[in-house]
């Protein structure tokens, strides 16, 4: 199997507005594409000489664009970025809000079948093209739609899945309640690094989320409320991959890091499967925790050898299971690693030192691709301000679209 | 030194209740709000916690009257004064809080206007060093530049101290200022906002007002034409601050702070502009529902209907920057010599000259004008400008090309233009609009 290298990437803004900038699709990828091949140091005329040799390919994660921007056929539009990918090989990959990861495990199996030298993975969203009851609407086509989204969107399955984590461990609900208020400060105060995060201006303390239910914000889903989740959010990220043969020749001299490992399972997509299979694991989510032990063997390493984590905080509630899935703690006991502050942003095991998606945004589609990119700069300390402070040889990410239901994980290290 | 305690003065005024909120709730320190009643000071804790979209802060909110001033500022690590413009106000209000104030307190001002270094001197001696001005932009929620002006007096240290709380503490984007006219961020903003006034006048019988916002609009680096942001501002507002200007600077821009007299006419009418629904622009209703702009003609002195120019050099810029194809854009509007291109690229041009003309009066760092207009005005920052148009060799010819002789003279262009840094630390991509 042919090593997979991560030359570099970029992302977009995520606090810009493109539909209030006037611009459209085609903007978001020009400008994000040709920034992530700066920062690989990829030309475009390397890409129409891979081309000539058929060696290089595009992955685009894409997941509501037919209804957020009338557009299908989402991996053609790379042609209009530039005419060096005239001909490259360029397909969309949906997944729901895993469609970034989705999209990189794509390209990561191309390049591990030695069918391309370099794979561009991409991944957008231009949400603010509708308003905010719209948007919950076509977020809620990421569940089974006949059964779950008459009665309820996205959000109501996240209200659920916390319940039933308070149901099956019978852990303290207060106590609870403020770890996940304690994890949107977190996401907030992380964001506050970060130069391209959503809420990198504004204010939010463990405070003022764990007053769920008063005007400023207000209840969305059973006990959770509007501080534990994310916002709209517009954006893009694209990771730039190569082959051990293409790196040796493009960039000898760099250290980079490979793809160590990976995990993809789908759970059942209905919520009430998903808990009714649990009944007999020690997991809520057992498909989510198989991922990640899929990530763990692939790689041959165990929790004790990551350094950093990004995971996928659409809801605080989503990011504490988590905590466990990834084998930071046993389950039941994730809040534990909120108030001791392991997982903080100095502490031994940094959880989204990037703001994740509470504090960073979430640009559904872009989210896997971002994370991605966010573990390459953790691992090249090219994180600047969010750059954790200790040394960074291995990081994990997961990503999940849907209630949980299509999961991926990755381990990106140094050799 | 820890800010724990804050009292603002006259926290009911616009910027007084937002800075109240900043302080409450990024500085987390209990504030005293003291207005002149206690209704006021109670209806603005409640409107200060909004403003943060947090209502957690509301316990660190205290309303007060005047008339606890002496026991809030003994209280007190920092004191920020909001009162109304003039020197009489403040001296009243400095009369009322000297004699308590702590020796180790910080006095900031919010004065956007008046001399940092006159005001210091109303303070008694002992109290003059740790006076110094500190000017927020509305709202600050969304603005985050935040202007340090230290007088003569000022100690060094504390302003130190000060610009790093701003920064690390009340997430502010911090820029030292000297004490000139209006500061920085205004006086930029105004040049350009009362030259494109001054060019309604000149340019009425070609539709004026409503004209040179279509030539100024959202896609030349900014999310609302000049002339309108004078309307949003209010008449009498954007009058204070361009007369002040005018009366207290003398450098080559000076008589493109003159107020066109048909803004004086409509202040004289009470047209004030967005607050008082009339004033350059107005929004009508018609019997079907729907709303209408208006302008104001100058040339007849009544309002009409709003024009839909369309400009072929504008159009192709809006097309460009829609795609993202930014060197299109810029290429269309470099290359088209009608009127409205030209007077839109000399526009861009004067910008980035009076604005580096500017900072060098104001400032050691002139990454600091960028830092002023993008998070002050949310413009595309001066230095971005250069970078937008092809880089600093590209943009001396553009202003050799498209200045007047006798301009140019004034401004001195290489000098001006010495010792620019390589670019600025500003992406100018997100400003440009894909629109009107």
């Amino acid at each position: 199997m042919n090593k997979v290298y991560v030359l570099g990437g970029a992302q977009t803004d995520f606090e810009r507005n493109w539909s209030r900038e006037g611009k459209n699709v085609i903007a978001m990828l020009r400008e994000v594409v040709s920034d992530g091949c700066e920062d690989a140091n990829i030309t475009y005329d390397d890409i129409i000489s891979l081309n000539e040799s058929d060696r290089v390919s595009c992955f685009v994660g894409s997941f509501l664009s037919e209804l957020y921007n009338d557009q299908s056929h989402v991996g053609a539009l790379m042609t209009e970025v530039d005419p060096a990918f005239f001909g490259v090989p360029s397909i969309r990959v949906e997944a729901a809000c895993a469609a970034g990861a989705a999209a990189i495990d794509a390209a990561v199996t191309k390049i591990n079948a030695g069918e391309a030298d370099v794979a561009i993975v991409v991944g957008w969203a231009l949400l603010n093209t509708v308003d905010a009851a719209t948007n919950a609407s076509y977020t809620a086509r990421g569940t089974f739609v006949e059964k779950e989204s008459k009665s309820s969107d996205l959000v109501g399955l996240y209200g659920r899945l916390t319940d039933a984590y308070l149901e099956k461990y019978g852990v303290d609900d207060k106590r609870v309640m403020r770890a996940l208020a304690h994890l949107t400060e977190l996401a907030y105060e992380n964001g506050k690094r970060n130069p391209k995060a959503q809420t990198r201006k504004l204010f939010m303390n463990e405070k003022q989320a764990n007053m769920r239910g008063c005007s400023t914000n207000p209840l969305i889903a059973g006990r959770l409320a509007q501080s534990d989740t994310v916002q709209i959010t517009d954006g893009a990220a694209v990771v730039i991959l190569a082959s051990e043969s293409f790196k040796q020749k493009h960039c000898p001299d760099r250290t980079l890091p490979i793809v160590k490992g990976r995990g993809f399972h789908v759970a059942p997509l209905e919520l009430q499967t998903k808990l009714a299979e649990a009944r007999v694991s020690d997991y809520l989510l057992p498909w989510t925790q198989r991922t990640v032990a899929q990530a763990y063997k692939s790689a041959g390493l165990t929790a004790n050898d990551i350094d950093v984590f990004e995971l996928y905080d659409y809801y605080t509630s989503a990011e504490l299971i988590e905590l466990s899935c990834v084998g930071l703690c046993k389950p039941g006991e994730e809040h534990t690693l909120v108030e001791n502050g392991t997982i903080a942003f100095d502490g031994a095991k940094p959880v989204n030192p990037s703001g994740g998606l509470i504090g960073g945004g979430h640009p559904q589609s872009a989210t896997g691709v971002r994370m991605f990119l966010d573990l390459y700069k953790q691992l090249t300390g090219t994180a600047g301000d969010y750059q954790i402070p200790k040394p960074v040889k291995n990081g994990l990410m997961l990503n999940m679209g849907g209630s949980a239901t299509s999961n991926y994980a990755f381990i990106l290290g140094m050799e | 030194m820890e800010i724990k305690t804050v009292t603002v003065i006259g926290a009911n005024g616009t910027m007084g209740c937002n800075i109240s909120g900043i302080f409450a709730s990024f500085g987390n320190a209990k504030v005293h709000m003291a207005c002149r009643s206690m209704e006021k000071a109670e209806k603005a804790v409640a409107r200060a916690a909004k403003s943060v979209r947090a209502e957690a802060i509301a316990e660190n909110l205290v309303p007060a009257t005047f008339d606890d001033l002496p026991a809030c500022v003994a209280e007190s690590d920092l004191i920020f004064e909001s009162v109304s413009e003039d020197f009489e106000t403040k001296e009243d209000i400095i009369h009322r809080i000297a004699d308590h104030v702590r020796e180790d307190a910080i006095l900031a001002t919010g004065t956007s206007g008046l001399s940092i270094d006159k005001l210091a001197e109303m303070y008694p001696e002992k109290l003059r060093s740790r006076f110094i001005g500190m000017h927020f932009f509305n709202p600050p929620y969304t603005l985050t530049l935040c202007e340090i002006i230290p007088s003569e007096y000022t100690d060094k240290e504390m302003a130190k101290f000060l610009m790093q709380y701003a920064k690390d503490k009340l997430v502010r984007t911090v820029v030292k200022v000297a004490d000139t006219a209006a500061f920085l961020g205004n006086r930029i903003g105004f040049q350009f906002i009362n030259e494109a006034c001054q060019y309604a006048e000149m340019y009425k019988d070609n539709g004026g007002i409503d004209y040179i916002d279509a030539i100024l609009g959202q896609f030349t680096g900014r999310n609302m034409p000049p002339i309108a942001t004078a309307d949003f501002v209010g008449l009498d507002v954007h009058k204070a601050i361009v007369d002040n200007i005018y009366n207290n600077t003398k450098d080559y821009a000076r008589s493109t702070f003159i107020l066109p007299d048909y803004i004086q006419k409509l202040i004289d009418q009470g047209k004030l502009g967005r607050k008082v629904k009339e004033g350059l622009y107005k929004t009508v209703v018609n019997e079907a529902g729907k709303k209408i702009q208006y302008v104001y003609d100058i040339d007849s002195g009544e309002y009409r209907e709003k024009m839909r120019y369309s400009f072929p050099f504008a159009k192709k810029m809006i097309d460009s920057l829609h795609q993202g194809d930014y060197k299109a854009a810029f290429d269309s509007l470099k290359h088209n010599h009608s009127i409205e291109a030209e007077i839109c690229l000399s526009f861009l041009i004067k910008y980035v000259l009076y604005s580096i003309t500017a900072v060098k009066l104001a400032s050691d760092d002139l990454h600091a004008a960028d830092a002023a207009m993008a998070t002050g005005f949310g413009w595309v920052p001066p230095l971005a400008v250069i970078d937008a148009l092809g880089g600093k060799n590209e943009f001396m010819k553009l202003a050799q090309d498209r200045l007047s002789s006798e301009l140019l003279a004034r401004i001195k262009l290489k000098e001006t233009l010495k010792d620019l840094p390589a670019g600025s630390y500003y992406d100018f991509r997100s400003y440009f609009k894909g629109k009107q």
